[in-house]
């Protein structure tokens, strides 16, 4: 031992170690270990949903998610920094809002950046999507509105057949041929690269708009079936049987307990909990009570029961 | 003030093949209890070798490839298992008030190994490139924005995700867990609570 662990105990009988037997015989139980549960169990690796998968198979979804970006009040606008200016979604705890710090480092405008961007590459391609959006840009933004209130209201009560929608005849200007641009976008599984796509790069090296896309609408719901929302303990789940990041139950409790799983400072305020247990962690070995527990729970006398029976042995003789 | 020869006498104190290599240890150490920690080195151990190989054939790798998806499926269960004996070496470590007689830094230097692992197996959920990973990305969002800290992280930039999954936090936990062990091999392993009495006190 060191100098200064063998000072300190120096008037504790000692036995011999094999350090490096010790650490190979446990790398091979460990490793053992490894590979008989990937061997039986693999792993989960459930399928993303990409935007191919939601054009083909749910339409109306499709077309509804586009069309509320294309509103321009989807709940993207308002959700703030780091995304936008907008703060009345902005998160708070003990008044302060944290978010606010950085504010605005990736900027998106849900409506040019989801819709509109992507439609004027569609347009390159495809005549009646570029008439459509000549007319749309040279519409007054009460009349632009009007056409996506009215084409919202109509999806509401659309019908999807055989992977088609059929939306009743109504005023929504060049709306409908824009909404089949987007969808046509999709089910030639460009939704992602049209989102994605740099400006300067040949590479797509972000892709936050991409994953953004999908958020409120498909992933959710096929998050809610597979027990994957938040109030559902949904970062410590996997999809099936086998375990997710359970290590994480500390976190994820907060969101199942009132008043926190309703409030919408939740992140805020499980976030900083999380902050206060971590440092209460740290700091352990220096807080009275905390320091102290070890001593008044002598789960000690168990791991340390020979020793402590050869002490009371030779104190006893 | 000479630098170099105050840090060769420090190292020289403190980086001893005795504490490195120990041949001989105090006799109360005699416990499954005392494993966790080497358990938790080991699954560390594992994790390494199989995240080098899946970082060197890449993510496509180990989606399509038989021999990927092993991979894969090997450092998956090795998290798991780093975690619960991760998880066992802390709780045991605290009922044995391990941190007592100046031992308070090998146990918050733990704690940030801790808190490090988490963000390390996070990045690393958010990096499998599944349906998971898409989820969580945009659930995450939220409270690391509400933290303030989603203005620089995000859980949504697949490339930066995996930079830190595979470069920042593997290091950090890397260094941390040597400073962890040659904290642990220089103190020696913390006394029992001393008898008072014939009880502790």
């Amino acid at each position: 031992m060191s100098r200064t662990s063998d000072e300190y105990l120096r008037d504790v009988p000692m036995k011999s170690y094999d350090l490096v037997r010790e650490g190979l015989i446990a790398l091979a139980f460990v490793a053992v270990l490894v590979v008989a549960l990937a061997l039986i169990f693999k792993s989960p690796n459930a399928p993303t949903i990409r935007g191919e998968d939601v054009a083909k198979n749910h339409p109306l979804d499709y077309l509804k998610t586009s069309t509320d970006f294309l509103t321009g009040e989807s709940a993207l606008e308002s959700y703030g920094p780091p995304y936008n200016e907008s703060r009345e979604n902005v998160q708070k705890v003990l008044g302060l809002a944290p978010a606010n710090i950085l504010g605005v480092t990736k900027l998106i405008e849900a409506q040019k950046d989801f819709v509109l961007g992507p439609l004027e590459r569609v347009a390159i391609l495809n005549k009646d999507v570029a008439s459509a959006l000549t007319v749309w840009k040279a519409a007054k933004e009460e009349q632009q509105k009007a056409w996506t209130k009215a084409y919202s209201e109509a999806l509401d009560k659309a019908e999807e057949a055989s992977g088609e929608v059929k939306v009743a005849a109504g005023d929504y200007g060049p709306v409908p041929v824009m909404m089949f641009g987007m969808l046509a976008l999709g089910r030639a599984g460009l939704l992602e690269g049209a989102l994605s796509v740099s400006d300067t790069l040949p590479y797509t090296l972000d892709n936050t708009k991409a994953m953004l896309f999908f958020q409120e609408g498909p992933d959710s719901d096929f998050a809610e079936s597979v027990d994957m929302l938040g109030n559902q303990w949904g970062i410590t789940h996997e999809v099936g049987n086998l375990p997710g990041p359970w290590w994480l139950w500390p976190y994820a409790i907060w969101y199942q307990i009132p008043p926190l799983n309703e409030s919408p400072n939740a992140d805020a305020i499980v976030g900083s909990l999380m902050l206060l247990f971590f440092l209460l962690l740290l700091f352990a070995p220096f807080i009275p009570v905390i320091k102290h527990i070890p001593r008044w729970i002598p789960i000690y006398r168990i791991i340390w029961r020979d020793w402590y029976a050869k002490q009371e042995g030779r104190s006893g003789k | 003030m000479n630098v170099t020869e105050n840090l060769k006498s420090y190292l020289k104190d403190k980086l001893t093949l005795d504490d490195l290599l120990p041949t001989k240890l105090p006799v109360y150490l005699n416990s499954v209890a005392y494993l966790f920690g080497v358990f938790s080195l080991c699954s560390l151990f594992i994790l390494i070798i199989t995240g080098l190989t899946m970082a060197i054939f890449g993510p496509l790798w180990y989606h399509v490839s038989g021999t990927g998806k092993l991979f894969n499926s090997f450092h998956y269960w090795a998290v798991q298992l780093l975690f619960l004996f991760m998880l066992l070496h802390l709780a045991t470590k605290y009922f044995l008030g391990a941190f007592r007689d100046g031992r308070w830094k090998t146990w918050m230097v733990g704690a940030l190994i801790l808190g490090a692992s988490i963000f390390t197996a996070f990045t690393g959920y958010l990096s499998a490139a599944n349906w998971s990973a898409q989820w969580h990305a945009v659930e995450a969002k939220d409270a690391m924005n509400a933290m303030g800290i989603g203005g620089f992280f995000f859980t949504t930039n697949y490339t930066q995700v995996l930079s830190l999954h595979v470069a920042f936090f593997p290091a950090a936990v890397g260094l941390l867990v040597v400073i962890h062990i040659l904290f642990i091999r220089h103190e020696g392993p913390v006394k029992p609570y001393p008898l008072r009495g014939g009880k502790t006190k």
